[in-house]
């Protein structure tokens, strides 16, 4: 057994470097297609945690008209307080929204409001963030109603694009992982061809199937295994150095699994492309 | 040791190698096969090695059947079949210990068997001097004792050599026929394919004549052939 270790070591070492630039390329594949599978894992994660905590704060906003009377904003605040779905509800005057435009508007769309041109409002946290949408449908067209605001609107056109990115990360990834196997199935096949007349002495002399076709799988798989280190170095690199809001940051649980994930696409490419080439050109 | 009972061989492209071939070969024979190329004994001898299966017919090797192998045995018993061709067949890269140790390491032999086996091999070839030197550096006669000296490393039952002594002149021939002698007298069964007249008439060993696939003649002491006297 130590004799065959040693054997295939040396064999599997030997090829990988005679053909090194191949090997380079095919690692170079592995290593691009799946640092685009671990982002698109990391930012599917992200999003769903960033809209998770978006969620929990969830608060709808129902816009009174400046000019509202006070039974129609005292006929909204009664039915407010008579729905389960919402928890807590808050009355905004219109000097209050003003001052609170004055601290998110800019310095010159705030000139040109006036207090009595500003809307009053309910701000109202629904007991289930999905209820905001019962919420704001019940009072959109209510007499002395301007306008309800829900965020869920924003998470959800958010969600949708993140959702885009991912499929076209994914696709990207996923032909490439298909040239990649494609790359080490080519790396594999010429080893198995420059060494053709050891592989026939091989046979001549009774050396096993296994024996033979061992050091070609293992050099598939190495291939692999150093696409995957590669993207693992990325994905980490990407996770540290994350271009996206603080909600999106990740803990490094999320990050281990995505990266275990890469690392195992990435030997599984490398044993199936060389599985594929000993099945196709290696004739034992 | 070998025993052919009517195996019939043809090719897919509707050539017949061999036809009704019915033969039996004592351990520790030697035996040339002998016939025109095309003859069938190429395919013999591949048969022997379990490269081709035979479409009638059964081959035996030591009392069992090889066609009943399962694939994954054929190693082993190629294990017990050492094979010389015309070509070398040496890995040009490997110096000549390394070729010999090759056949040792790659059928999983310990580097002590290795150690001990290969300089040992090489003293009765009579390359101990050489076992540093590339296959090119060597003569043709020397490259084939290496050759030799690989196939019986391992200690062989079966010995089948396919044309062994083409390519060599006739003091090269010589050489190595005394080597395949000497193999031969420590129990090893021989099988010789070979255009070589005059290394068969001198010999005087067991003829096989294979002509279109068929036994056409099988001599104890034979000579490569009674008609071929009169050509030169």
């Amino acid at each position: 057994m130590r004799v065959y270790l040693r054997y295939a070591f040396k064999e599997t070492f030997t090829n990988l470097w005679r053909n090194r630039m191949m090997t380079v390329a095919a690692v170079l594949t592995v290593a691009v297609s799946l640092s685009l599978v671990g982002s698109a894992l990391l930012l599917k994660q992200s999003a769903a945690q960033a809209s998770a905590q978006w969620q929990q704060g969830t608060r709808v906003t129902i816009w009174m008209q400046p000019n509202a009377s006070t039974s129609e904003i005292g006929s909204v605040k009664t039915q407010l307080a008579g729905m389960p779905i919402v928890k807590d509800c808050q009355y905004f005057t219109q000097a209050q929204d003003y001052q609170q435009a004055k601290t998110l508007l800019p310095a010159d769309e705030w000139s040109v409001l006036t207090p009595s041109a500003t809307p009053s409002s309910f701000r109202c946290v629904p007991t289930v963030p999905t209820d905001a949408f019962t919420v704001q449908s019940t009072f959109t067209n209510e007499p002395g109603v301007y306008q309800v605001t829900a965020p869920e609107q924003q998470i959800r056109q958010m969600n949708h694009a993140i959702r885009i990115l991912q499929i076209v990360f994914l696709a990207l990834a996923a032909v490439l992982l298909l040239s990649a196997t494609v790359l080490i199935l080519n790396t594999i096949r010429m080893a198995i061809f420059s060494r053709r007349r050891e592989v026939s002495v091989m046979k001549l002399v009774g050396a096993t199937n296994w024996f033979i076709r061992v050091p070609f799988i293992t050099e598939g798989f190495i291939e692999g295994l150093l696409g995957s280190a590669v993207a693992i170095l990325a994905v980490t690199a990407l996770h540290t150095w994350y271009p996206l809001h603080n909600e999106f940051a990740l803990n490094a649980s999320a990050l281990v699994g995505t990266n275990t994930v890469v690392l195992v696409v990435g030997v599984v490419i490398g044993s199936v492309g060389s599985a594929i080439a000993i099945r196709r050109f290696l004739d034992v | 040791m070998i025993r052919f009972e009517n195996v019939s061989k043809t090719y897919k492209n509707g050539t017949p190698a061999l036809r009704n071939v019915t033969l039996d070969i004592e351990k520790g024979e030697f035996v040339f096969l002998v016939g025109a190329s095309g003859s069938g004994k190429t395919t013999f001898l591949r048969l022997l090695l379990r490269e081709e299966t035979p479409d009638v017919g059964r081959i035996l090797e030591a009392g069992r059947d090889i066609g009943e192998l399962p694939k994954w045995r054929v190693p082993y018993l190629r294990r017990n079949i050492g094979c010389v061709f015309q070509d070398f067949r040496l890995l040009p890269n490997k110096s000549v210990f390394e070729n010999v140790a090759f056949a040792l390491e790659v059928i999983g032999r310990p580097r002590s068997t290795v150690e001990s086996q290969v300089p040992q091999i090489l003293e009765l070839v009579g390359l101990a001097d050489k076992s540093k030197n590339l296959p090119h550096e060597l003569s043709g006669g020397e490259q084939q004792r290496v050759a030799v000296a690989r196939a019986f490393v391992n200690r062989p039952l079966i010995l089948l050599a396919d044309e062994p002594t083409g390519n060599l002149d006739p003091a090269n021939s010589e050489s190595i026929m005394a080597l395949l002698e000497r193999i031969n007298r420590t129990g090893t069964t021989v099988v010789m394919a070979t255009h070589d007249k005059a290394l068969v008439d001198r010999m005087r060993r067991r003829v096989v004549e294979l002509d279109r696939g068929e036994i056409v003649r099988d001599q104890v002491r034979g000579v490569y052939g009674i008609d071929e006297g009169v050509a030169i």
